[in-house]
């Protein structure tokens, strides 16, 4: 069926990147909303996700890719600041949410890519 | 809720907004009653502050554990009041002439209104950039 056209590793990656992408802003709001709240521990998408997706990418199996899924963990490596026990650093979540910003236009311009290249090739023009 | 995620992270930058403008309230409260030494309950004003608490927005979904924020109350500063010497004020103790002022120190208040107010800044660059992600996915497959 169409799927077919679809049908490669690096398209449907980059698809799960942007998956990722959405959930890291949704820590990242999460962490800033709770800057402020005693013993609170900032969240993160799992780590794990980036090294799975990149060896299934690698492997080059659509079906490998497709099955993975983005998750939200708590960041284990961030440490307190001050004593109220929160992990939040609020120029780190800033930085982190303009990198976001800019992997997500990234993502979305090497979706167009894809598309407007198989547009070209079905109008052979 | 079932509602499209369009903007992502703008119910927890929501929340937050929400939760700041309480915490600011408290804060003008607690100025303007910097000299309050008569309230209903008796003795002088005692300064409020407030207790943030995280919430689940999914409890459903462990996986995807985002947070909101909110107010979980608003309580006592049990630090002792400030004690000034003031024979003619009204409420002066008429032996010792002391009068118990608030527990309010401006310096501090300014500090928190200034957090605050950062916060609430940083919550609104959330949503500005949910924005702008939101209009670049809905460009997707435009311009070629």
């Amino acid at each position: 069926m169409i799927d077919g056209l679809f049908a490669s590793a690096n398209y449907q990656g980059v698809k799960k990147m942007l998956d990722a992408t959405v959930l890291r802003q949704e820590a990242i709001a999460s962490n800033l909303a709770n800057i402020e709240t005693p013993n609170y521990k900032r969240v993160d998408v799992a780590p794990a996700f980036a090294t799975e997706l990149s060896r299934a990418v690698a492997q080059g199996g659509v079906n490998n890719v497709q099955q993975l899924k983005p998750t939200v963990s708590v960041d284990q490596t961030a440490v307190a600041q001050n004593r109220d026990g929160n992990t939040v650093q609020l120029e780190k979540e800033l930085t982190h949410l303009q990198k976001n910003m800019v992997a997500h236009h990234l993502q979305t311009q090497m979706i167009t890519g894809t598309l407007s290249k198989l547009r070209s090739a079905i109008q052979t023009r | 809720m079932l509602s499209v995620n369009l903007l992502p992270g703008a119910d927890s930058a929501a929340s937050a907004i929400q939760a700041e403008k309480v915490r600011m309230e408290v804060i003008s409260q607690n100025i303007a009653n910097a000299n309050t030494t008569s309230t209903p309950q008796g003795g002088p004003y005692q300064r409020q502050v407030v207790r943030f608490e995280t919430v689940m927005k999914n409890q459903f979904d462990a996986a995807n554990a985002v947070q909101q924020v909110q107010v979980a109350g608003i309580e006592a500063d049990n630090r002792p009041h400030r004690l000034i010497y003031q024979p003619g004020h009204p409420d002066a103790d008429p032996e010792s002439g002391m009068v118990k002022f608030p527990n309010v120190s401006i310096h501090e208040e300014m500090a928190d209104l200034i957090s605050s107010s950062r916060a609430t800044e940083a919550n609104l660059a959330i949503i500005r950039t949910a924005r702008q992600m939101a209009m670049q996915t809905l460009a997707i497959g435009k311009g070629n």
